[in-house]
C-alpha cells in the first residue's frame, strides 16, 4: 500500500476550476481540485521489461497545474487515463533489477511511454528515436497515456511507488545530488526545446517566460547552440536574475518585449488600432515557455518575417496566427523530449548553476500547500516546487 | 495640513505687518521705489465730510478752546471772498493745523484740505487714514520731486487748499524760508493766497510735544488779505509778496496794524526769521508766546 | 530703468526664495551667507521693432542691403529656428514671423519666385503645422506650406550636399537647397549666448554625419562652456564649418535678441525679487502653487506648456554672420550677464519645467539632466560657478515618465545605455551608431515627431562637463529609481542634500543658488 495523490473524473469540478481558476488560484490547492490523496495499491508491473520505482523527489510542472485547473485543451481527453497518478519529473530509486541497473540505483525517468514501453512494434517515430512523437500512446498493453504521470496504469511521481518500463530509465551519477537530478526531465525538456530553435550561429531568440522551462531553454541555447543575443521575458526579479544567471543576454518586462526586442534588432515597430505592437523585422527564433495567448502572441509579433516559433508550453485558445501567416514563420512545436536528451541535461545537470533550485519539497501530505506554493511560485522566487518522498514508505 | 505650514512660511519670510526690508546685500539695488500716491478721495466724500464735520465742531473745536487761549483776527476777509483759495501760513506746530480748521468760518471749513507730507503723516496707514479724515490731509511729496496732479485736481473741484510753504515746522519757532510750491499752484490757476499768521504755537507746543502745555496757553491766529497774483509776475516774485505778508501779520500781531502797515510801506518789517543771534536766543524768544495787548487784564498780577 | 543682475547674500531679512521644481514651485530657505544670484531685470524693449527690423535690412553689418541681394530668377532659401527657441514660447506675434515678413515683402519686391523656407530642425523633432503656424504667422503658413516651407531632414539623403571638410578633417554636409541657393537667409532668435553664429546653419541644417564631429563626449567636456563661444569646442568647430559653407553660399544672417519677461504678467511674482513681492504677490504664489498642485498631471502639464512669454525684442541685427553675431553676444551679455565673486561648493538650482527639448511634451529624466547639468550649468563664462570637485543641488521630480511621440528612443536610452553605463566617454563608442542608424528612429524622425535616435546621446554628452567637474549630484525630490538610473543620488529635502553634500564638500561649504529662470550668464572671477 503507498500514498498518492490522484486525479480523478469531476465534472463540476472540472467546470469550477476552469471559470474561477484563473482569478482565484488558491481554490485550485483547496476544495476545487480534481485531486485527493488516497491509500491504495502499489501499481503492477504490466509485463517483463518494467520495474518498480520508488519516487525520490517529485516536481510539478506547469503541465500538473493546468490539468488540475482545467486549462488544457479537451484535445487531451483522449491521451489520458482516469484517474491518474501526477508527476513525470521525477527522481527514485528501482525496486528491481534491470539490465544493467541492479535494484537501489538511482534513476531519472523519462515519461514518454511509446511503442516500446507499450510492448508494440516500433511505429516510424519511435524507429528514428523520436519516442516523443510516438504514434501509438493510446495502444498496446497499457492504458492511453502520453506519459508516466498521466496513465492509470504506470503510477506517477506524487506517490510512493511507481512501475517504469526499462527503456524509461536513466540512470544518475552517484554524485548527482537529488535535488539536481529532479531537474534532469525538465532540463531534457528544455534541451530538446533548444534543438527545435535551430539557431543559426549568432541569431537572436526571445524566451517568453521565466518559469522553469523558460529559464532551463535560456542555458540551454547558451550551452547547445551558437545562440547571438537571448532576451527573456521575466516577471518576477529573482527570475531576471537567474536568467542572467544561466546566459540570457537581457532581461526585459512583460509590457517591453517590444521595445526591447526592437532597439536589440533594429525593427520597425507598428502599432494596430487594437491589440499589442508588433515588429517588422524581429528575433530569430521566439520560444513560448508560457502557454497563454498573450505569450504566443508575444512571441508571435516578435519574430522576423521566415523566423521560428517554438511553442513549448501548451498553447492558449484564441491566437492571432494573422504573424504566422503574414511573416512566414515558421511555428513548431517542442514536446517533450528525444534522442539524446536525458543525456545531455544529465551533464546540464551536474555543471550548470542549479544549487537551491529546489528550494522546498513538500510532503505528500502537504500538497493543498506544495499545489498553492507551486502557483505563486514565480512571485515567491521559487523555480520548482517538488514532493519530498523520501521519508515516506 | 500644507497650506497652513505655507502660510506660515510667508508669514515668517515677509515679516506681516512690519516694515519690509530688502536683505542687506540687496540694499544698494533696492529701487525704493516711489509709493503711489495714498489714496485720499474717500476723505472728500459726502459721509466724510460729515464725519469730519461732527469731529471738528464736536470734538477739536472745543478741546483746542479748552486747551489754549485762542484769539482770531481778520476772519472778515473771507466775505467777499470767492473759493477756491490757497490758505497759506507760517508752521511751527502740530497745532497749526488745527488751529486754521477750527477757526475758518464754517462754509470754509466744509471745502477745504489739508496738504500734508507724504513721508510723515502718509506713510503708516493708520496715521494716513486718520489725518485724512480729521483734518481733510492730502499727501504732498516734499523731498522735491515735483508737485503731483492730485492738488491740482482738487482746485478744480473748487476746494481749497491749506498750505504750510516752509515744509515743515520750524525748530526754533522762526519762519524759514517759503518754497515756492504754493504760490506756482496759485498762478497757474490763478487765484488768491489768503495769508496767515500764527503766533504762539510754538510756545504752546514745539516740536516732540504731542499735548499743548498746561496752563492754556495764548495762540494768535490772524488772517491777512487775499494776495492775488499779478500778469507777468512770476512765481517767485508772488512767493516773496506772500511771505512779506506773512511777516507783515506777524508784525501787526506783536504791534498794532497801522505801525505794521507803516513799517511795511517802508520796507521795514522785521524779519519773521529771527534775528541771526545764538541760536538759544532764538529759541528763548519764541517760547516767550505772543504779546497780549488790548486783551483782557489779568485779574491779579 | 532696468537693474543689473547681482549677487545677494542671505541674511536674517531674506525671506525664503522662490524655487521652480518642474511643473510646479516652492519657497525654499537658505542657511545665512549663502549667496544667491539674481538675474537682470528685463531691458526695454525697441520702441518701434517694425522699424528696427527694416533698417537692420537695408542697413546691414559688412554686406550690401538686403534688397540689393535679391533678384529675379535667383534661388532664395530662408532658415529659420524651430520650437527650442526661445523658451517659453513667444506670444503671437513671434518675432521670426516680424523678420519673416520683411524679408518676404523685399523678395516679393525683387520678384523672387524660386523661394523655399526652411525650419532648421537638426535633429530635432519635426514641428507641427500648427507649432509653424504659430512660429511664421498666418500669411507666411499660407503661402508656403507645405511644400515650399518645410522642416529640415537630416536624413533626406537626397536632399543634403556634402561641401567639403575643415582643415581638421571635419565633413560638413548641410541641406542641399540650402547649398545649392544664390542666397541664405538665416532668421535666428538668440535666447542665449550658444545660439546663433554659425551655429544657425553649420548645425541647424547639418546631417548626424556632419554634427558627429563636434556633438560628442570630447568636444563637450572641452567646450568651457558652450555659452561662452569664444571658449567652446563645439563653436570652434562649428566655425570653422561655417567657413566651409561660406565659399559656397552667401549667407545673410538676421540674429534677434529678447529681453527677459519670460512669464506673462499675472505671475509676476516668478521673476520678482522675492523682499518686494507684495501681499499680492505672495497670494498670488500660495493661490497658484496651491491650484497647480492639484491639477491633474496631464491639465498641470497643459497650463505650463500654454504659457506664452510676453518678451520683448532688444535688438535686430543683419548681416555677415561673425560681425553679427557679436553684436548679438554684446546684447545677450547686457540682459544676462553677472558678475560673480569666486566659485563656490555647492550651486542650487531648481529646474523648471521646460527645456529646449520638451516644448508641448514631458519633461523625461534625461531632459531633466540635460537641463540641469548640461544647460543651466554651463550658464558661465570663465570659470564654473561650483568649484571643481563641488556638488550640485538639483530641484526637480525627474518622474520616469517618457513621451513615446516625442522621445522614443530616450526610452531606449534610458531602460539600456544607461543601465550599462552614465560615462559619456562609454557610452558613446559603444551606443552612439546603434542608436544613430537605427531605422526605426530614422523613420519616426522623418515621418513622426521624435527627435533622432542619437538625439539622447546629445543631451547626455551635454553633461559630460559637468560629469566631468562635479564631485556629486544631488536631487531634491527625485524619483529615487530614476535619478539611482542616471548614476546620481536623490535626497527627499533641500536640508537632506546639504546633509548628503558634507560627504564631499565638508560641513561648512560655500552655498550659490542661481535663481533662474529668467536665465543668467555668470561671469565667474
Amino acid at each position: 500500500m503507498i500514498n498518492a495523490l490522484e486525479v480523478y473524473r469531476s465534472l463540476p469540478r472540472y467546470v469550477a476550476a476552469r471559470t474561477v481558476g484563473p482569478r482565484l488560484p488558491g481554490l485550485l490547492a483547496g476544495p476545487l481540485a480534481p485531486l485527493r490523496l488516497v491509500h491504495r495499491d502499489a501499481p503492477r508491473p504490466p509485463g517483463d521489461g518494467w520495474v518498480r520505482v520508488r519516487p525520490r523527489l517529485s516536481g510539478i510542472c506547469g503541465s500538473d497545474l493546468a490539468t488540475l485547473s482545467g486549462h488544457t485543451s479537451l484535445y487531451f481527453t483522449p491521451l489520458v487515463s482516469m484517474p491518474f497518478v501526477p508527476g513525470h519529473e521525477v527522481v527514485g530509486e528501482t525496486r528491481d533489477d534491470a539490465p544493467g541497473i541492479p535494484a537501489g540505483t538511482r534513476v531519472v525517468i523519462d515519461p514518454v511511454l511509446g511503442c516500446e514501453a507499450r510492448g508494440l512494434v516500433a511505429c516510424e517515430s519511435c524507429s528514428k528515436g523520436q519516442t516523443n512523437r510516438c504514434d501509438r500512446i493510446t495502444a498496446g498493453h497499457l492504458s492511453p497515456g502520453l506519459q508516466t504521470g498521466y496513465c492509470r496504469d504506470t503510477g506517477g511521481g506524487w506517490s510512493g511507488e511507481l512501475v517504469a518500463h526499462f527503456s524509461q530509465l536513466h540512470v544518475v551519477p552517484d554524485d548527482l545530488p537529488d535535488n539536481r537530478a529532479v531537474l534532469i526531465e525538465p532540463l531534457a525538456c528544455a534541451v530538446h526545446i533548444a534543438r527545435r530553435a535551430g539557431l543559426r550561429d549568432g541569431g537572436a531568440a526571445l524566451i517568453v517566460g521565466a518559469g522553469a522551462v523558460g529559464l532551463f531553454t535560456a542555458l540551454a541555447l547558451r550551452e547547445l547552440t551558437p545562440a547571438g543575443h537571448v532576451t527573456l521575458v521575466a516577471k518576477h526579479r529573482r527570475q531576471g536574475e537567474l536568467a542572467k544567471l544561466f546566459g540570457a543576454s537581457d532581461v526585459v518586462s512583460p509590457n517591453d518585449v517590444a521595445t526591447a526586442v526592437r532597439r536589440s534588432t533594429r525593427a520597425l515597430r507598428l502599432e494596430p488600432e487594437r491589440g499589442p505592437a508588433y515588429l517588422l523585422g524581429g528575433v530569430d527564433v521566439a520560444i513560448d515557455a508560457v502557454g497563454s495567448r498573450a505569450s504566443v502572441d508575444t512571441a508571435l509579433r516578435s519574430v522576423r518575417a521566415g523566423g521560428r516559433v517554438v511553442l513549448a508550453g501548451v498553447p492558449g485558445d484564441g491566437i492571432d496566427l494573422t504573424p504566422a501567416w503574414f511573416r512566414e514563420l515558421d511555428v513548431t512545436g517542442a514536446y517533450a523530449s528525444a534522442g539524446d536528451a536525458f543525456e545531455v541535461a544529465t551533464r546540464l545537470a551536474a555543471t550548470a548553476p542549479l544549487d537551491d533550485l529546489v528550494g522546498v519539497a513538500y510532503p505528500l501530505g502537504r500538497w493543498r500547500e506544495a499545489l498553492d506554493h507551486a502557483h505563486d511560485a514565480g512571485r515567491l522566487g521559487t523555480l520548482k516546487v517538488a514532493f519530498d518522498l523520501r521519508s515516506a514508505s | 495640513m500644507t497650506l497652513v505650514k505655507d502660510v506660515r512660511q510667508l508669514s515668517r519670510g515677509w515679516r506681516w505687518s512690519r516694515r519690509r526690508l530688502p536683505p542687506h546685500s540687496a540694499e544698494p539695488h533696492h529701487s525704493f521705489a516711489e509709493p503711489r500716491e495714498f489714496p485720499t478721495e474717500w476723505a472728500r466724500s459726502r459721509p466724510a465730510r460729515a464725519a469730519r464735520e461732527v469731529l471738528l465742531r464736536g470734538g477739536l473745536s472745543p478741546l483746542v478752546r479748552r486747551e489754549t487761549t485762542t484769539r482770531v483776527e481778520g476772519l472778515d476777509i473771507f466775505d467777499d471772498l470767492e473759493g477756491p483759495v490757497i490758505i497759506v501760513a507760517n508752521h511751527t506746530s502740530h497745532l497749526d493745523t488745527a488751529l486754521l480748521l477750527t477757526t475758518l468760518p464754517v462754509k470754509w471749513q466744509r471745502k477745504v484740505t489739508v496738504g500734508a507730507a507724504a513721508d510723515y503723516f502718509f506713510d503708516a496707514w493708520w496715521r494716513a487714514i486718520g489725518s485724512a479724515l480729521v483734518f481733510a490731509t492730502f499727501p504732498i511729496e516734499r523731498r522735491g520731486t515735483g508737485l503731483s496732479d492730485t492738488p491740482t485736481k482738487l482746485i478744480e473741484a473748487g476746494w481749497s487748499i491749506v498750505m504750510f510753504p516752509e515744509g515743515t515746522r520750524s525748530p526754533d519757532g522762526w519762519t524759514r524760508r517759503f518754497r515756492p510750491g504754493a504760490a506756482a499752484l496759485a498762478r497757474s490757476h490763478n487765484i488768491a493766497i489768503v495769508p496767515v499768521a500764527i503766533s504762539g504755537s510754538y510756545a504752546a507746543m514745539p516740536r516732540g510735544r504731542n499735548w499743548p502745555k498746561p496752563g492754556r496757553p495764548s495762540v494768535h491766529v490772524r488772517y491777512g488779505r487775499p494776495v492775488r497774483p499779478l500778469e507777468d509776475e512770476n512765481t517767485l516774485a508772488l512767493n516773496a509778496r506772500v511771505s512779506a505778508a506773512i511777516s507783515a501779520l506777524l508784525d501787526e500781531d506783536g504791534t498794532d496794524w497801522y505801525t505794521a502797515a507803516r513799517r511795511a510801506a517802508a520796507e521795514e518789517t522785521p524779519s519773521s526769521a529771527g534775528p541771526a543771534v545764538a541760536n538759544w536766543r532764538r529759541v528763548w524768544t519764541s517760547t516767550a508766546g505772543p504779546t497780549v495787548r488790548g486783551g483782557r487784564p489779568k485779574a491779579w498780577r | 530703468m532696468t537693474r543689473p543682475g547681482f549677487v545677494l547674500t542671505v541674511d536674517e531679512r531674506t525671506p525664503p526664495l522662490l524655487m521652480h521644481s518642474g511643473e510646479s514651485f516652492k519657497l525654499q530657505e537658505f542657511p545665512l551667507g549663502s549667496r544667491v544670484i539674481y538675474p537682470a531685470e528685463s531691458l526695454p524693449g525697441l520702441p518701434d521693432l517694425d522699424e528696427a527690423i527694416e533698417n537692420a535690412l537695408l542697413h546691414p553689418i559688412d554686406s550690401e542691403p538686403l534688397p540689393a541681394l535679391l533678384t529675379a530668377g535667383m534661388k532664395l532659401t530662408i532658415a529659420f529656428d524651430d520650437i527650442s527657441l526661445p523658451l517659453p514660447q513667444m506670444r503671437k506675434p513671434d518675432v521670426r514671423q516680424r523678420v519673416l515678413e520683411h524679408v518676404l515683402q523685399h523678395a516679393a519686391d525683387a520678384g523672387v519666385d524660386d523661394v523655399e523656407l526652411i525650419i532648421a530642425t537638426a535633429l530635432h523633432r519635426r514641428m507641427t503645422a500648427d507649432e509653424v503656424r504659430g512660429v511664421v504667422g498666418e500669411r507666411v503658413f499660407r503661402s508656403f506650406w507645405p511644400d515650399q516651407l518645410y522642416n529640415f531632414d537630416a536624413e533626406d539623403r537626397d536632399n543634403l550636399a556634402h561641401l567639403g571638410t575643415t582643415d581638421t578633417g571635419e565633413d560638413v554636409e548641410i541641406s542641399k537647397r540650402a547649398a545649392e541657393s544664390d542666397l541664405l537667409v538665416y532668421v535666428n532668435v538668440n535666447l542665449v549666448a550658444m545660439d546663433g553664429g554659425w551655429k544657425s546653419t553649420a548645425i541647424g541644417l547639418a546631417s548626424y554625419n556632419s554634427l558627429r564631429h563636434h556633438h560628442n563626449a570630447h568636444t563637450m567636456v572641452n567646450s568651457k562652456s558652450f555659452m561662452d563661444p569664444r571658449h567652446s569646442e563645439l563653436h570652434s568647430s562649428a566655425w570653422r564649418m561655417g567657413r566651409v559653407i561660406s565659399e559656397h553660399v552667401k549667407v545673410f544672417q538676421i540674429e534677434t535678441t529678447l529681453n527677459n519677461d519670460a512669464f506673462p504678467s499675472q505671475y509676476g511674482f516668478l521673476t520678482k525679487r522675492e523682499w518686494e513681492w507684495s501681499l499680492k504677490d505672495q497670494a498670488m504664489f500660495l493661490a497658484t502653487k496651491r491650484g497647480i498642485d492639484l491639477l491633474p498631471t496631464k491639465t498641470r502639464r497643459r497650463t505650463f506648456q500654454n504659457m506664452a512669454a510676453p518678451y520683448a525684442v532688444t535688438g535686430v541685427n543683419a548681416g555677415a554672420v561673425e560681425p553679427v553675431h557679436d553684436k548679438t553676444l554684446e546684447r545677450v551679455h547686457q540682459q544676462q550677464l553677472v558678475e560673480v565673486n569666486g566659485q563656490t561648493d555647492i550651486l542650487v538650482m531648481g529646474l523648471p519645467y521646460l527645456c529646449p527639448y520638451n516644448v508641448n511634451s514631458i519633461m523625461n529624466p534625461i531632459l531633466a539632466a540635460c537641463l540641469g547639468l548640461g544647460y543651466l550649468f554651463n550658464m558661465y563664462r570663465g570659470k564654473p560657478l561650483v568649484r571643481e570637485g563641488g556638488v550640485l543641488i538639483l530641484d526637480h521630480p525627474v518622474p520616469w515618465e517618457f513621451s513615446m511621440l516625442h522621445h522614443p528612443s530616450y526610452v531606449d536610452f534610458f531602460d539600456e545605455v544607461l543601465a550599462e553605463s552614465t560615462d559619456p566617454k562609454v557610452i558613446g563608442p559603444k551606443f552612439e551608431q546603434q542608436y544613430a542608424t537605427d531605422p526605426w528612429y530614422t523613420h519616426l524622425y522623418r515621418t513622426s515627431n521624435a527627435y533622432h535616435g542619437v538625439h539622447p546621446f546629445y543631451m547626455w554628452y551635454w553633461c559630460a562637463h559637468a560629469l566631468d567637474h562635479l564631485g556629486q549630484v544631488i536631487w531634491v525630490g527625485g524619483d529615487r529609481r530614476s535619478v539611482a538610473r542616471m548614476g546620481m543620488r536623490s535626497a527627499s529635502t533641500f536640508a537632506d542634500a546639504l546633509e548628503l553634500a558634507r560627504d564631499t564638500v565638508g560641513s561648512s561649504p560655500s552655498i550659490t543658488y542661481q535663481h533662474a529662470p529668467p536665465h543668467i550668464l555668470s561671469d565667474v572671477r
